[in-house]
């Protein structure tokens, strides 16, 4: 059975679907609204008027801002390839003579999918929303107050974002250093960082 | 003459401003349901972000403007 099709279960086709069910909730609520202005004064205020509202204003809207945030939430995350600002780090990620930590795993495929978001976002609830206070900004400097002239990471990466495929791996545990009893606390702290060791994920310059 | 019961009063018609609360309420809720459908139907990080910040926040000021309509009406019919 193919998975492909109008009822598969990937993430592509129930955005579809979302994005769908937003458009029709939206339409719907506008057409109430619209109804409503078309509508008398002495009647916008009228009991009816009000019920109407509850469904038009509150239900459906609410409805179609949340499916909005989900669909926008998954189509934005592999935005940073869209704006040039990023152009020198996703060449080196894409560029297959790179030995940078990024090229590497987007070379052989270790994160499949959304590079950039994928270890610049913290996992969990909090990341998600961190990630989005994060992304507001990053349009506002390149749509309004301008790109800044260095490029550089806003706060230090999250030791967690490494832990989490390769914290506790085969691997991971055969280095020395990662189980020794006194840099096991630290690296697990984030009180030593990851590049302390190993490469630098991009370019040490900017590429 | 009748005894027909006299008709109990009508409640006080209601004030303008509570029409021009209820006109804006749908305004601001059209202007942030247009934002979400342009961002579904192009999505991007600009409608996004505009969906995010325009959108949801005239969605907000809608309700907010709904709900200080009600509580009008129920203020001026002395339910509250």
């Amino acid at each position: 059975m193919s998975n492909e099709g109008l009822f598969s279960g990937s993430t592509e086709n129930v955005m579809r679907w979302v994005s769908g069910a937003g458009i029709l909730l939206g339409l719907a609520a506008a057409g109430i609204l619209i109804v409503v202005l078309l509508r008398k004064p002495e009647w916008r205020v009228s009991a009816h008027a009000k019920w109407a509202l509850l469904v038009g204003l509150l239900v459906l809207p609410g409805m179609t801002m949340l499916s909005g945030n989900v669909v926008g939430f998954h189509k934005v995350k592999n935005s940073c390839t869209q704006c040039h600002t990023m152009d020198r780090w996703v060449n080196d990620m894409r560029d297959p003579k790179s030995t940078t930590l990024v090229a590497k795993h987007f070379q052989n495929r270790w994160i499949p999918d959304d590079q950039c978001y994928t270890c610049h976002t913290g996992y969990g609830l909090a990341g998600n929303i961190q990630a989005k206070i994060g992304g507001l900004g990053h349009v506002t400097h390149e749509y309004v107050t301008g790109v800044p002239d260095v490029i550089k990471i806003h706060r230090p990466f999250n030791v967690d974002t490494c832990l989490h495929c390769h914290g506790e791996s085969a691997k991971y545990l055969k280095i020395e250093q990662h189980v020794d009893a006194e840099m096991k606390p630290k690296i697990l702290s984030g009180e030593l960082s990851c590049f302390e060791c190993h490469a630098s994920p991009h370019p040490r310059k900017q590429p | 003459m009748s005894d027909a019961p006299a008709t109990p009063p009508a409640p006080p018609a209601a004030p303008p401003g509570s029409a021009r609360l209820i006109t804006a309420a749908c305004a601001l809720g059209l202007l942030g349901i247009g934002f979400s459908l342009a961002h579904f139907v192009w999505p991007g990080p600009l409608l996004f972000a505009l969906f995010m910040i325009v959108g949801q926040g005239s969605f907000g000021l809608a309700l907010l403007l709904y709900v200080i309509a009600i509580f009008t009406d129920l203020r001026r019919k002395k339910v509250l």
